[in-house]
């Protein structure tokens, strides 16, 4: 099972994919303080990832998959910023 | 002419008719979502089928209408009178086409120009993607001059760096701007997931909305984000990568000028607030488009009298409004409006989402469009002839035509009795000859009629044999063995009753054949046999008849075997298992409950087969009747009557009642002087030929009050039921009819010992008995 949900905790592990998504989306929904931890997940379905930028949750740890870690995760390493903020360029 | 281009065009007739009739209804109810998918099947089957044939201009006109046809039935536009018109000249042109088809079976030469305007009009209200000027500048692995706005994307420092560096080592970079449909997770794609396969991957920037909806308004299944990639990987790797998405992507290659060039010459693009300055028009190209055409629908809506007035059609433009809003950068807030608030909403947003070309296109276009189709064909010219006309009739009004000429040849026959009545009761033997003469042509005619109705009724046998070659494969396969399944005679014709109850007993006795009949292909080597068996289906007419043959040469049935299984089924006494010869042994087979499987497969075995077989044929008028060779094979012939429709039967009476008698099973009727009958054990007996035939008394089995006069000659009629012949003591023969037999139904359902009515010409009901049950009838009054 790729999603390990707990209550405010997340762990994304393996390939996640468009099944997922709709689940993913709902945690991110309810959760109050949502952390999510990405070490063990390979790759993340698009939806995951527009879901993650929108609900901004914390990211507990980094993936390390390279990909993820060297491209993905810059963009939601920003955290508190606006929901609408413009632009994905790295600070 | 290629048969599957000859479906094609029949079918093609049909499609055109619903997608013209379907682009009619929807000009009266635009945007019911219903008609607009049936559209949209039949523009898509379309496509689908022409892709089968060397058709490319048919193929092209298809998809484009069939593309206009998925944004409206998307509901990102609505559809109007200008492209209803644009895809009907669409489907006249196509219709034209088919004619040439029809008659030449290729396109007319003409094709590719008069198709490429209407696939530019088809195109223009989805945005025109190919004449837009940014996919001129993703041609193909040439290093272009201009960069695209998109590059503003692209961090600014990150891009003086590299623009350096390309200047230093004189290369170039490739640079993709993707942005994956809103609903391309349905169509399985993961766009995230195309991007991390992008070789030598330099730079990503996911670009997302310019505004992101509220976690309530959010769906988690539309795509809203997109990627500007920078990456050392050739063009060519490129557009193999993307080949699947082609027109969500754009790839340009640029040098160091290039980057330069657009760090410099668009100064404000990327020093603090590169993004909105840059991206609103791309945005809206992209984003407004669509918002726009919902504006302009919910206005269409909104406007029109009487559409928009109760409550979930309200709520539901109000809904669409306010994500129209959303997504031009304007909410709105429309909780409560009612229709008029909506309208000026409406009005002021699109004034605010202020270069709007679509719905400024729509409007005016129409008015041009028709002038220009003055030249085109016009919906009451002829036009061509599209595929042989064949009908599609509901097999209910064949039966009805059948049982309408069954009624036209009782009346007919009701002539002759006229015809004598005139001659006896009113003495005019004029009369009665004019009458015969009418009786001779409309007996023609009504003949004629009937071979008519026939015809139409008829198949082919390959009807029937269609469904075997997947069986034959997919059984040979589990069972393991290699079989050749060979067909003839598959043009044959029948009545499609017949055809239609030969399918389960053909199933049977083929399934019999691959189950039991044939060995693996290494035992069939150490029998010395060619390792693939050889599985026979053979149709051919056998004058009122069709015979159907099933022959495998696999091990055939072994006589001794059959034997010994019917005697421990208990089928056959101890004597009979010492006296059978070996093709009344064969017969065995058709035992009810007799099964030689010692196992029970799935695929047969449950000793319900071959039985259940003759049943079925005998039920249809017809007989089975299998021969073998131990160890060379099994042969099975399954004759038929060509019709069911009609039967022919042999009329004779019993106390005056007249009863018909099928004549397949009629062997003779003989005539027997009083002192040759005798009789053994209780039972009438006739000599014939050496041979001891039972004779069975009908009057006295029907309970009919008549004994035959002492001294009388007996009439005997001699039938074959079951390989078994059996006479029939009656009082009188009279003709054969053909008649058409009607099922007993009703209150005469229970009676089993009549197959069925007839009506005779001279208005009398003729009872067909069901020789069978006559017998078991027999066997109980005795």
């Amino acid at each position: 099972m790729p999603l390990e949900l707990h209550e405010e905790t997340a762990n994304l592990i393996g390939v996640v994919t468009v099944d997922e998504v709709e689940q993913l989306t709902g945690w991110l929904r309810t959760a109050k303080r949502p952390k999510v931890g990405l070490r063990r997940c390979n790759h993340l379905h698009t939806g995951a990832l527009q879901a993650l930028l929108l609900f901004r949750p914390k990211i507990s740890s980094a993936p390390s998959d390279a990909f993820l870690a060297t491209q993905v995760l810059p963009l939601l390493g920003v955290s508190g910023g606006p929901a609408n903020k413009q632009g994905s360029d790295p600070p | 002419m290629n048969p599957l281009l000859s479906q094609f065009l029949a079918e093609a007739n049909d499609l055109l008719a619903s997608v013209d009739e379907g682009l009619l209804q929807l000009e009266r109810v635009p945007g019911d979502p219903e008609l607009v998918n049936e559209v949209f099947r039949a523009a898509h089957t379309f496509k689908g089928s022409s892709g089968l044939f060397d058709f490319p201009e048919l193929t092209r006109l298809t998809h484009a209408a069939e593309d206009l046809l998925d944004q409206v039935r998307g509901g990102r536009l609505a559809l109007d009178s200008g492209m209803t018109d644009d895809l009907l000249a669409a489907f006249d042109l196509i219709r034209g086409w088919l004619a040439h088809v029809t008659a030449h079976e290729r396109l007319p030469a003409s094709a590719g120009n008069d198709a490429a305007g209407l696939i530019t009009r088809l195109r223009a209200p989805l945005g025109g993607e190919e004449a837009g000027p940014t996919s001129a500048s993703a041609g193909p692995a040439r290093v272009i001059s201009a960069a695209p706005q998109w590059l503003a994307w692209f961090d600014a420092e990150w891009l003086t760096e590299t623009a350096g560096w390309l200047a230093t080592t004189a290369s170039t970079l490739r640079f993709v701007w993707y942005t994956p449909d809103t609903d391309c997770f349905f169509r399985a794609e993961d766009p995230l997931h195309l991007i991390r396969q992008v070789p030598a991957l330099d730079k990503l920037n996911v670009v997302q909305p310019q505004t992101w909806p509220t976690p309530e308004e959010y769906d988690e299944y539309a795509c809203l984000l997109s990627f500007a990639v920078a990456t050392r990987a050739a063009v060519g790797e490129l557009e193999y990568l993307f080949r699947y998405v082609p027109d969500q992507i754009e790839i340009v290659e640029l040098d160091a000028d290039a980057i330069t060039r657009h760090l410099s010459g668009e100064p404000p693009l990327h020093v603090e607030e590169p993004v909105t300055a840059a991206f609103v028009p791309m945005i809206d190209s992209e984003l407004a488009a669509d918002a726009r055409a919902v504006l302009h629908a919910a206005h269409r809506a909104l406007t029109m009298e009487g559409v928009v007035t109760e409550g979930t059609r309200l709520r539901s433009v109000r809904h669409a409004v306010t994500a129209a809003a959303g997504a031009l950068g304007v909410p709105v807030a429309l909780a409560e409006a009612g229709p008029a608030e909506l309208i000026e909403a409406v009005v002021r947003l699109a004034g605010e989402a202020a270069p709007a070309p679509v719905p400024a296109a729509v409007a005016v276009e129409p008015v041009e469009r028709r002038e220009e189709r003055a030249d085109e064909r016009r919906a009451d010219d002829p036009g061509g002839q599209v595929g042989t006309r064949v009908l599609k009739v509901d097999q209910e009004k064949v039966d009805r035509l059948m049982e309408l000429v069954g009624e036209l040849n009782v009346a007919k026959n009701g002539l002759t009795f006229l015809a004598d009545a005139a001659e006896e009761e009113f003495g005019s033997r004029v009369l009665s000859r004019r009458i015969k003469d009418q009786y001779a042509g409309l007996h023609r005619i009504a003949e004629e009629l009937q071979a008519a109705v026939m015809d139409v009724r008829m198949l082919p046998l390959s009807v029937a044999f269609g469904r075997f070659p997947r069986l034959v494969r997919d059984l040979s396969r589990r069972l393991g063995k290699t079989i050749e399944l060979v067909t003839e005679g598959e043009d044959t014709m029948a009545d499609k009753d017949v055809i239609e109850a030969l399918g389960d007993p053909l199933v049977h006795l083929v399934r019999n054949s691959l189950d039991h009949g044939i060995e693996p292909s290494d035992e069939r080597v150490a029998a010395g046999k060619a390792p693939a068996a050889r599985l026979t289906l053979a149709a051919v007419a056998d004058g009122d008849a069709v015979i159907v043959e099933v022959s495998d040469d696999g091990r055939g049935v072994d006589p001794e075997r059959v034997k010994r299984k019917a005697y421990e089924k208990g089928l056959i006494s101890e004597e009979e298992l010492e006296t059978l010869s070996d093709s009344e042994a064969v017969d065995l087979v058709f035992r009810p409950g007799f099964s030689t499987a010692d196992q029970v497969s799935d695929l047969s075995g449950r000793g319900v087969g071959m039985d259940a077989v003759r049943a079925s044929v005998e039920k249809l008028g017809g007989a089975v009747t299998m021969k073998s060779k131990f160890g060379q094979g099994t042969y099975t012939r399954l004759r038929l009557p060509l019709s069911m429709a009609v039967t022919q039967v042999m009329v004779v009476s019993v106390s005056g009642q007249r009863f018909g008698i099928p004549v397949d099973l009629v062997v003779e009727t003989v005539r027997v002087p009083v002192a040759e009958m005798g009789r053994v054990l209780h039972q009438d007996v006739v000599m014939m030929r050496g041979e001891v035939v039972p004779v069975i008394d009908l009057a006295r089995v029907l309970d009919m009050p008549w004994a035959p006069g002492e001294g009388e000659d007996r009439r005997i009629l001699v039938v074959s039921v079951n390989g078994q012949r059996i006479g029939l003591l009656v009082e009188a023969f009279h003709r054969e009819v053909d008649v058409i037999l009607k099922p007993m139904e009703g209150l005469l359902a229970y009676a089993d010992e009549f197959s069925g009515t007839a009506l005779l010409g001279d208005g009398l009901v003729l009872l067909v008995l069901n020789m069978k049950e006559v017998l078991g009838l027999a066997a109980r009054v005795a």
